[in-house]
Order: C-alpha cells, then sequence, then structure tokens
C-alpha cells in the first residue's frame, strides 16, 4: 500500500510554494519533509488529506494504493492527520474521543474492547473517562496518535507532531508514533522544521525552491 | 472538491432567508404605499392621489409629534452610543464592567412594556421616589404637581429608552470586543505613552464601531418608532408619531387608515433619513478626527467625565432593578397610597388569579417562542456552516449580503409594514394560522440570533471539524457530535435570546395571529390600557420569568453537562 | 263575537309565531353545539375578564359552546381586521364571531357592511329588554341599531371623588372650573381622540350650549363655532388649572383611576356608575371614593354585542349573546362586587327567581341610586365627535 507523490507542486496566484516534489513511501515507512515554517509544508500535507485551500493549484499527482485521491473527496480519502496540537474533543471523555473514530461495531462491548486495547498499548489504561484536559501533554499526544489510527487509515500524515513536546517527552512519543505506524503497516509522512523529528533510516527531502532565499 | 458531503448544499439557507424576508418585506411595503396614495378599494378608494400625505401633514399636532419624535428618538440613539464608548473606555475590564457583564442576561430579559411600567412608577410625582421622601423630607402630603413622567417634549421616554437600549448595546459590544486584541493594543498604547482612555478612544473604539454599527442602526430604528414604552413614558397630546399612526390605523374611521399609511411611511422615511445621517457623521467624524488621533498628543481630557459616566451606568443599574423591585412590590400589594412608602394592605390573591388565568397565554408563549427559535437556531446555523464551507473552498458566499436582508426588519419602524403583512396574509387566506405566526416572529428573531450566535461560530478552531472529519468521514456526525456539542454555550445563548424576542413580540402577534393567539406579551399590553398597576405587575413579572428561565437555562445547563469537562469551561 | 273571534285568530297566530320563534332557536342551539366562538373584548380589566370566563364555562356546560375571549388593546383594532377579512375576500370563516362595541365602531361597521345583520330579535332572552325605558339600547350613539347587535350593558358618566380630600362636590360644569381654580392640578381629562376624554367635552358642551336640542341633529358646519364657543371659552379657563397645567393630559380613562389612587387628582371621572364601587372592592381604589353627577344629568349610553359578517360561529355567537342577556347573567355583572355593570333588562318584567336574583344584587358603596343618577342625557348625534375632536386637537394638541 504505498503512497506515491509524482511531481508534486502548490501554485498559488501562478507562483509555485516549491519545487516538484516527487515521493513514494511505502507500507511501515515514515518519509520526512523538512522546511522552514511557511515553505508550504502544511499545505502539501492538505493537498494530500485533500483539505487544499481553494486559493491553492495543485499540479501532479497522488496515489494510494494505486489509487487516483486527486479525484476523491476528503471524507473518501481515508487518509488521517496527526497535528502539532492533540485537538482530542474537549466535550468528550477520553474513550469517547476514541469511540468516535472507531469505524461502526456490532456491539457496544466490541467497541470498549477495541478502547482498552487501545489504551493498553499506549500505557493509558483506565483513563476512558477521564476528562481530557486533566492529561499531560505526552498523554494527549499518545491518545490523539491512537484516535487517528482507530480510524484505520491508509495512510497517516504527521503535522509537525512532536513540536509541543518538551525533549525527554518527545523522545518517548516519537517512538510510541513510529512503532505504531509499523504495526499499523501504513505509509506515514511527517512534515517538520526539526532534524530531530526524524526517524532513523527514513526518506528525508528538503522542501525548498530554486530561488528561495533558505536554499 | 473538498465541500464536505451536505455542508456544500448550505446555500439554501442564505438564499431562502433572503429571498423570503425580502418577500414578505416588499408585501408588506406595498401594503402600506398603496393605501397612502389613497388607493384602498374595499372602503371605496380607487383615486390614485396624494389626499392621504396631505391629510397627514395638516393634523394637528402633526408638526409637535414630528419633532417629539425626532428628539426623543435621536436623543435616545445619542446618549446610548456615546455612553456605551465612554462606559467601555475607562471601565472595560474593571469591576463595574464585570459586574455588569452578570447581570446582563436578566436586565436584558426585562420586557420594555414591564420596565416603562415600573419606571414611570419610579419617577411619577406621585411615584416611589417622592413616597419615600414624603411627607417627611419634602412635606408633601398630596403628590406635587410636577410635569416629570409623559412630559410634552419626550424627556422622560428618551431617558426610559436609553435605560433599556444601554445594556443592548454592551451586549453586542461585549461580543465584538472579544475579536480585538485589547489587552495587547493598550500595553502598546502604553507603551508609547497614552493612558488607557486615550488608546481605547484613538484605536479601540473606531475599531469597535464597525462591529456596532447595524445595531446601533437598529436603536435609531427602534427609538423612532417605539409604541408601548412611548404609550407609557411619552407626552399625549400630541404622543409620538408611532403612538399616533398605531391609533389612527385601529381608528373606526376607515378614513385614517389611509392618513396612517401614509404617516407610517413618513416615519420610515425619517428612519431612513437619521441613518443616513448617522453614517454621514460617521464619515464626517473620521474625516475631521483622523487628525486628532494622530495629532500625538496625550493628554487625558476625557478622565473627568470618568465620575459622571460612572454615575450614569450606576444610575442604569439603579433605575433597571428599581423598576423590577417596584414590580415586584405592586404584585402583592392589595393597597398602596401616595405617600406610603409601602403598601398598606398586602396579599397574594392577585397571584392566584394571574397564575389561574395566564395558563393559556404562558403555553401559547412558549410553544411559539420554543419554535421561532428552533427554526431560528437552524436557519442560522445552516447560514453559518455556509459561510464556513464557502470560506474554505472560496465559492461564492451568500452570507455576504444577508445582514442587510436580516436587518430589514429591525430597521423598518414594525407598524409600517406589518399592517401590509396582514393585508397579503388574509388575501392568501393564511392569517390567524400558528406557522404564520411562528413566520412573522421569525422576522424579529432571526436577526438577534444572528447577531447573537455569528462572532463566536465564525471563530471555532476549523481544526477540530477537519480532524473530526478525517476519523468519521460523516458530515453530520462531525457537525452534530462534535461541532455544535462544542458551541453549546453559544448555541443555547442564541436559542435563548430568539425566545425573549419571540416573547416579547406585540404589534405581529396581533396583526398576524389575527387576535386569535394570546401570549403573555398581549396580555400585559392590554392590562396596561387598564388602569390595575397590580395585575400588571403579576402578568408582567409572569413575562419577564419566562425571559430569566430560559436565560438561565442556557447558561446553567452547558455547565451541568460539562461539569467535569474543564476544556468546555471557557 | 267577532271581536273574540279576531283575538282568538290573534293567539293562534302568535303562540304559531311563537312556536315557529321556539322552533328556530331550537335549530339555531343545535347548530351551536360544538362551535367555537371568539369573542373579541376589551381585555383591559381582570374582573370584567373573569366575568367573561366565568360566562363562557357557562355556555360551554349548557349549551356546548366554546367560547374564547380575545382580548382587544382598542376594539377599533378589530374593527381595522375585519375590514381587511372583507378586502381580501375573505366573506366565511372570519376571525371575529362575536365583538363588544358601541358608538363609532359600531357606526363604522354599519357603513362599511361589516355586519352579518339583524338577529337580536331572535334571541330569546331579548324580550326582557327595557327598550321602553332605556331608548339607547335601540339607538347607538343615534345611529339606528336595526337589531344588529345585541344590548348588553348600560353606562352613564360619573365623576368620582375623595372624599377625604374634598368635602363637597361640584354640581355643575362652572362648579367645577371653581373647583380647580381652588384646587390647581386636581383635575384633569383624558387626552382626545380617547374615549373618556370625548364624553366629557361632549358633556360640558350639553351644559354650556345654549340650546341643547341642536345636538340631536347633525352638525351644522356654519353653526357649529357659534354653538360650540362657550365650549371652548369654558376649557381655555378650565386648562391652566388641570393636572400639569393642561400641558400634558392622561392617555386614558384607566389612567384617570391610577391618578385618583395616587392622589395625584381628586376627581376623575368613568362610564359605569359602579365602577367605583368595584374599584373600591377590588382594592384598586380606598374606600373614600363616593361617586357624583351634575345637576343637568349626564351623558349615557349603552354597549352591545354584534356579529361580523362573515363569523364561522354564527349559531354559537348568537347562544352566547342570549345567555349573556339571560337574567342569571345580567345580575351578576350587575353585582359590583363582580364587575358592576348596569342591566339593560326590565327588571320589572321579571318574576320569581329571575327577580330574586336581581333583588339579591347589592348596592355598592359607592354607587349611586337611580335615583340620584336621574336623568339621562342622550348621546349627541354622532357626526358631533369627529366635530369635536378636530377641533379640540386643533386647539389643544399643538
Amino acid at each position: 500500500m504505498p503512497l506515491e507523490l509524482e511531481n508534486i507542486s502548490i501554485l498559488k496566484q501562478e507562483s509555485s510554494l516549491f519545487d516538484p516534489l516527487t515521493l513514494v513511501i511505502g507500507p511501515g515507512e515514515v518519509a520526512t519533509v523538512m522546511g522552514p515554517s511557511g515553505c508550504g509544508k502544511s499545505t502539501l500535507l492538505s493537498a494530500v488529506s485533500g483539505s487544499l485551500d481553494k486559493v491553492f493549484t495543485l499540479k501532479g499527482s497522488i496515489r494510494l494504493d494505486g489509487q487516483d485521491m486527486l479525484s476523491l473527496p476528503m471524507e473518501e480519502r481515508n487518509i488521517g492527520i496527526l497535528f502539532q496540537d492533540d485537538l482530542l474533543f474537549p466535550h468528550m471523555d477520553i474513550g469517547k474521543n476514541l469511540a468516535f473514530a472507531i469505524p461502526p461495531q456490532k456491539s457496544r462491548v466490541k467497541k470498549n474492547q477495541i478502547i482498552n486495547t487501545a489504551l493498553k498499548t499506549a500505557g493509558l489504561e483506565g483513563f476512558a473517562n477521564r476528562d481530557p484536559s486533566s492529561l499531560s501533554g505526552g498523554q494527549k499526544a499518545r491518545i490523539s496518535l491512537l484516535r487517528s489510527l482507530l480510524a484505520k487509515p491508509r495512510a497517516l500524515l504527521l503535522d509537525e507532531p512532536f513540536s509541543s513536546l518538551d525533549q525527554t517527552l518527545k523522545k518517548k512519543i516519537r517512538s510510541f508514533v513510529f512503532s505504531q505506524i509499523k504495526k499499523m503497516n501504513i505509509p506515514a509522512l511527517l512534515v517538520t522544521h526539526d532534524p530531530k523529528d526524524c526517524p532513523e533510516g527514513g526518506v528525508v527531502i528538503n522542501l525548498n525552491k530554486e530561488d528561495n532565499l533558505y536554499a | 472538491m473538498a465541500h464536505l458531503k451536505g455542508q456544500g448544499k448550505t446555500f439554501i439557507f442564505p438564499v431562502f432567508i433572503m429571498g423570503s424576508f425580502c418577500i414578505t418585506i416588499l408585501a408588506g411595503l406595498l401594503g402600506t404605499l398603496l393605501p397612502s396614495l389613497n388607493y384602498l378599494p374595499v372602503i371605496g378608494h380607487t383615486q390614485i392621489s396624494l389626499k392621504p400625505w396631505l391629510d397627514f401633514f395638516s393634523y394637528p399636532g402633526i408638526k409637535t409629534s414630528i419633532r417629539v419624535t425626532l428628539f426623543s428618538g435621536l436623543a435616545t440613539s445619542f446618549g446610548v452610543v456615546s455612553l456605551a464608548f465612554l462606559f467601555i473606555s475607562f471601565f472595560y475590564g474593571n469591576a463595574l464592567w464585570k459586574f455588569f457583564e452578570k447581570i446582563l442576561s436578566p436586565v436584558l430579559s426585562i420586557p420594555h412594556a414591564a420596565f416603562a411600567i415600573g419606571f414611570g412608577f419610579l419617577i411619577a410625582p406621585s411615584g416611589w421616589l417622592v413616597r419615600m421622601v414624603s411627607p417627611g423630607m419634602t412635606g408633601f402630603v398630596y403628590p406635587p404637581d410636577w410635569v416629570f413622567l409623559n412630559d410634552p417634549e419626550g424627556v422622560s421616554l428618551a431617558i426610559g429608552l436609553v435605560i433599556k437600549e444601554f445594556p443592548f448595546l454592551i451586549m453586542v459590544a461585549m461580543g465584538a470586543l472579544g475579536q480585538l486584541e485589547i489587552e495587547k493594543t493598550i500595553l502598546a498604547g502604553k507603551a508609547l505613552g497614552y493612558q488607557k482612555e486615550q488608546v481605547w478612544l484613538k484605536i479601540l473604539i473606531p475599531r469597535l464601531y464597525p462591529h456596532l454599527r447595524l445595531s446601533i442602526f437598529a436603536i435609531i430604528a427602534y427609538s423612532l418608532s417605539v409604541v408601548d414604552m412611548a404609550i407609557i413614558l411619552g407626552p399625549s397630546s400630541p404622543p409620538t408619531l408611532a403612538v399616533l399612526i398605531l391609533k389612527w390605523f385601529n381608528d373606526p374611521d376607515v378614513n385614517f387608515k389611509l392618513m396612517a399609511a401614509a404617516g407610517s411611511l413618513f416615519l420610515f422615511s425619517m428612519v431612513g433619513l437619521s441613518i443616513l445621517f448617522v453614517f454621514f457623521m460617521e464619515r464626517a467624524v473620521c474625516f475631521f478626527l483622523r487628525f486628532r488621533i494622530t495629532n500625538g498628543k496625550r493628554r487625558s481630557f476625557p478622565a473627568r467625565f470618568k465620575s459622571i459616566v460612572f454615575f450614569m451606568v450606576a444610575g442604569i443599574i439603579f433605575f433597571t432593578g428599581a423598576a423590577s423591585v417596584v414590580l415586584v412590590i405592586w404584585s402583592v400589594t392589595w393597597r398602596w397610597q401616595f405617600p406610603d412608602v409601602f403598601p398598606i394592605v398586602w396579599t397574594l390573591k392577585l397571584w392566584a388569579k394571574g397564575l389561574a388565568s395566564s395558563f393559556d397565554p404562558v403555553m401559547t408563549t412558549v410553544i411559539t417562542g420554543m419554535a421561532s427559535a428552533f427554526i431560528g437556531l437552524v436557519l442560522t446555523i445552516g447560514c453559518l456552516e455556509h459561510d464556513a464551507d464557502s470560506k474554505k473552498n472560496q465559492t461564492l458566499n451568500y452570507n455576504t449580503y444577508i445582514h442587510y436582508f436580516l436587518y430589514l426588519p429591525l430597521l423598518i419602524p414594525q407598524i409600517t409594514f406589518m399592517a401590509g403583512i396582514q393585508l397579503s396574509l388574509v388575501i392568501l387566506g393564511m392569517d390567524g394560522y400558528w406557522i404564520t405566526l411562528v413566520w412573522s416572529h421569525l422576522l424579529f428573531v432571526l436577526p438577534y440570533m444572528f447577531i447573537s450566535l455569528s462572532a463566536t461560530y465564525r471563530a471555532y478552531d476549523t481544526r477540530f471539524t477537519d480532524q473530526a472529519m478525517l476519523l468519521k468521514r460523516s458530515y453530520p456526525s462531525v457537525l452534530f457530535r462534535v461541532k455544535l456539542p462544542m458551541l453549546l454555550k453559544p448555541v443555547l445563548f442564541s436559542f435563548a435570546i430568539g425566545f425573549c424576542v419571540s416573547v416579547a413580540q406585540y404589534i405581529p402577534t396581533m396583526l398576524v395571529g389575527a387576535g386569535r393567539f394570546s401570549t403573555i406579551t398581549t396580555q400585559v399590553v392590554n392590562l396596561a390600557s387598564g388602569s390595575d398597576r397590580r395585575a400588571i405587575a403579576v402578568y408582567a413579572l409572569i413575562q419577564q420569568s419566562l425571559a430569566m428561565i430560559i436565560y438561565a437555562v442556557a447558561v446553567i445547563s452547558p455547565k451541568i453537562l460539562y461539569y467535569n469537562k474543564k476544556g468546555m469551561q471557557v | 263575537m267577532k271581536r273574540l273571534f279576531l283575538i282568538l285568530l290573534g293567539m293562534i297566530f302568535l303562540s304559531g309565531f311563537s312556536q315557529a320563534f321556539a322552533q328556530d332557536w331550537d335549530k339555531i342551539v343545535k347548530k351551536a353545539k360544538g362551535q367555537t366562538v371568539y369573542f373579541n373584548a376589551w381585555g383591559g380589566s381582570q374582573p370584567i375578564n373573569e366575568y367573561i370566563r366565568w360566562a363562557g364555562e357557562q355556555v360551554q356546560k349548557k349549551y356546548k359552546v366554546r367560547v374564547i375571549h380575545v382580548k382587544a388593546t382598542d376594539i377599533g383594532d378589530v374593527v381595522s381586521r375585519i375590514l381587511v377579512e372583507k378586502a381580501a375576500k375573505k366573506n366565511k370563516n372570519g376571525s371575529v364571531d362575536l365583538m363588544w362595541i358601541n358608538g363609532e365602531n359600531f357606526k363604522a361597521m354599519k357603513e362599511n357592511k361589516l355586519l352579518y345583520g339583524p338577529f337580536s330579535q331572535e334571541l330569546p332572552n331579548y324580550r326582557l329588554v327595557d327598550t321602553e325605558n332605556k331608548k339607547t339600547v335601540l339607538y347607538d350613539f343615534t345611529v339606528p341599531v336595526d337589531n344588529m347587535e345585541s344590548p348588553w350593558g348600560m353606562a352613564q358618566l360619573v365623576f368620582l371623588y375623595n372624599t377625604k380630600n374634598m368635602a363637597t362636590h361640584p354640581e355643575s360644569m362652572s362648579d367645577l372650573l371653581l373647583f380647580a381654580r381652588n384646587h390647581p392640578g386636581r383635575f384633569t381629562y383624558p387626552a382626545i381622540p380617547a374615549f373618556h376624554g370625548t364624553t366629557f367635552i361632549k358633556q360640558a358642551l350639553y351644559e354650556l350650549i345654549k340650546d341643547p336640542r341642536v345636538l340631536d341633529h347633525p352638525v351644522v358646519l356654519p353653526d357649529f363655532e357659534k354653538n360650540t364657543r362657550p365650549l371652548w371659552d369654558f376649557l381655555d379657563k378650565l386648562h391652566p388649572f388641570l393636572w400639569r397645567k393642561g400641558k400634558t393630559f392622561p392617555a386614558s380613562g384607566s389612567q384617570m383611576l391610577s391618578l385618583l389612587n395616587d392622589n395625584e387628582i381628586f376627581i376623575s371621572l368613568s362610564f359605569n356608575p359602579n365602577s367605583a364601587s368595584n374599584a373600591i372592592e377590588n382594592g384598586e381604589l380606598p374606600d373614600t371614593i363616593r361617586t357624583y353627577i351634575h345637576t343637568t344629568g349626564t351623558i349615557g349610553n349603552s354597549h352591545f354585542v354584534a356579529i361580523p359578517f362573515n363569523s364561522s360561529a354564527r349559531e354559537g355567537a348568537m347562544v352566547f349573546a342570549n345567555f349573556l342577556l339571560s337574567p342569571m347573567a345580567q345580575a351578576r355583572k350587575a353585582d359590583p362586587k363582580i364587575w358592576g355593570d348596569p342591566t339593560v333588562l326590565d327588571t320589572r318584567k321579571l318574576k320569581g327567581r329571575d327577580k330574586a336574583l336581581f333583588d339579591a344584587v347589592p348596592k355598592g358603596i359607592a354607587t349611586l341610586t337611580p335615583k340620584e343618577l336621574g336623568r339621562v342625557l342622550p348621546e349627541p348625534h354622532v357626526s358631533w365627535v369627529d366635530a369635536l375632536e378636530k377641533e379640540w386637537l386643533k386647539r389643544y394638541s399643538k
């Protein structure tokens, strides 16, 4: 189930944000796109997820598992995103946050089982009834990832997911995220400005433009 | 492409609102315009002429009536706006402001007529204030013959209106102030050596004004065309124009209807010209004051107004509170005469009678209010969803002009188009139905709901919905399970406002409902045409408590529902 | 023999008539069963509202007719609505089935053909109405009633005063002027065209005009100025001594009652001879209030209920109108503790239980005896109202 970006460029008012980008990410792999803030990393992610703002024009092709993504609306692409902020729904407890992402199940018991198993893998057993705001930053980040994965996405996009965490926490969360992606065996695309975020051995691409000041 | 399934279709909401508002109001205006040109076939007038207009302008005392109307209307608007700006500049964020914020909802829920009756009784020469010091300090055994209340110039009316409209403008301002970066701006200003008040007047108020513009116009329109408060507090010979016109509409001599139609169009033009005048004033002030703003002067001339403004706002709070207290006292009074400070005989009889006979009207009021507020909410959310959708997709936003349509019912005097609407409905055989009654209420409910909800709704962090969409892939479930529950507090508040606006409607209920729907408000106005202050007080308090209960539910229920969700308690 | 025959014939005829009459009425009662009557009536008074509710409950019990009191602030409002319905050709299922009406409103309805037609003669209880002594039940503000409205109650202008504040009361308009001079600010009357205000100036005109007989006829414009001169002279003299120096006037007769209770004014006026007693009874006025009239007598009239042309429950409305005329309903209405509205019936025609009902009605503490009420002055011709109102507005509403 590879995620293939071919000759992708994004234009705003006729000028492209970065040089055309080609990238193939295999299942379980995490590719990293690096670049300073404002270079269009997040825009690239929204192009992949399908939430690209209409002021931009997209060129090139995106395929997931051989299927063309550009012709599909956002909700049919089945691609998950993890943002820098956890974006846990404040009006639901942890269990409900997770339950929201789970595709319809036959029984409530089954759903609860899935939630409990997920919480266990993150070392957060018994957190189902907790209020999101009572969790620490690291705990929230893990729940947020779990939630994204429970929706069974075919690919995962990571938008600077670690930048709000402190150094010690960052390490732990990083390995948790990458191990989960490996376990799910889906392609993941990470954008960041921090080289320390990149997974070892993964593809790293610097997003830039020929006439870019930082180039 | 990034349209969410379903969200892309939300454009029908603004289109529906604009279309139906336009048709309704045009029908109403046409139904007034034709009679004003002497065209009303049913009473044998088919010859188009300007006679109704000539009759109108030659009606005895009409010039005084116009002058008093203009004075009380414009004095009110000017008073409310300048007091509000000064209040915000001096007191934003301090104790008085916070206190005002706390009492705002109950204050706003006081119906106009109820307030006017209470206020009138406070300031009358035989009223509570004089009673408190009589005969001890004044020697008055009989009330003095002062022209306080119902004065020929409309001063008492203007004061009453200022007290009632000021909290409304502050409420709108509170919503808008949330969008300005106040602390930062004040800090930046202070760093440049300006005082806080100076920063407000020179920078923040000019930025706040555009958010308040339409509400200020609505206040102008309201104070020029108010009927219930003008009957209670205004002059009587001649009364203000709106009262006069309503009398003509109700005159058994049907020829008066033509004159009433002309008069109501004249009133409409007065509102229009006043708004236009303010609009140009605004430009002129902009033009002349831009030098003042940038002249670099840092002296604090307005600071000495601070205590004056403090006393005026304290006065508003006092009179609003005392007017309610005096109603409560009257409602448990059997005998109360000048100069007794309190009733000499108390009773609960009036309450017993009032509660027994008000059950049906209360039910009608509640059901109509709930229905209007619910439909209003659906339409408002529909519009705002379209807003979110078009912003995201850079598609045509039908909401761009929706304000102009939504505000029409608030800017056109009710009597100018409601009588015409009644005629159209009767022609269509649609008068006297509950559903048309609800629609007529919606004309006034919807704009207020839209004003109250739009700012917070637009400020919603769409990353939550994006994330939810990626997780769930179903627009309805994202809307109903994530977005609306997160916005529960403003949504319920807007619902409460819609409900209260519906409760307060008198003219639409009478005209469109063909008199068949008796609400608590029609009862209050009916009793107000009588003399029994005690019965009026009971009904006015029932009316007020309906509004307060719904506000309380709107404020408390999110707190209960989300008592253990800290993230929702901001 | 021939005479006896004629009498017999007459009796047969009459009994036939009354039988037919009874049959017709039975039909009406039958048809009325299950109907809902929207009764549009002024709703500004709790005692009256309660009385109407009681009457509604009675006809619901007895005739299965449901009565809904549509409370109006101003019955002109209702006339307007019916007019609009006519404009829209809504000739059936109108929103009003029965309305409380008199005077100008009746005239407007009659002129614009908004009334159903003659019906009161069909009401069995109409026979009890005192058409002999109470002429105003036949001529409503001089407009012939023509059975298009059914009488409901009687009214007569009375003045209210507080005995605590004044030992004696004026007995004429000139007395009143004297009182005003001695007690500046303690009298006023409602702003024209409020009903009670107009009645006050009509009363003043009656007392001051040289030849009151001209009032029975339509206004003759060339003479209007001359005839009404004494009235305007009187008002010019009176106004500086009125409440608020005549700069402003109360908006309605009801407001006068509040002013009297607040001691702002010492003399007020009412159109119901019992209203003071009723107001004392339910605590609205102190028990030191009494009523009086001027020695010339005061203007009186009647009020009625009428059925609009497009009523959807005509039979129900007739059944209710008939009930309102019943001795039971009329006696209850006359009780100052309930409402205190004088009856339109000829109580001398009543017998047995019906008579007892009226005998049991207490006389209110502030109510004048029929003898004291004395002569009832007829309303001036209806055209005077408009002319007087216009002139008053021109002079005093500037």
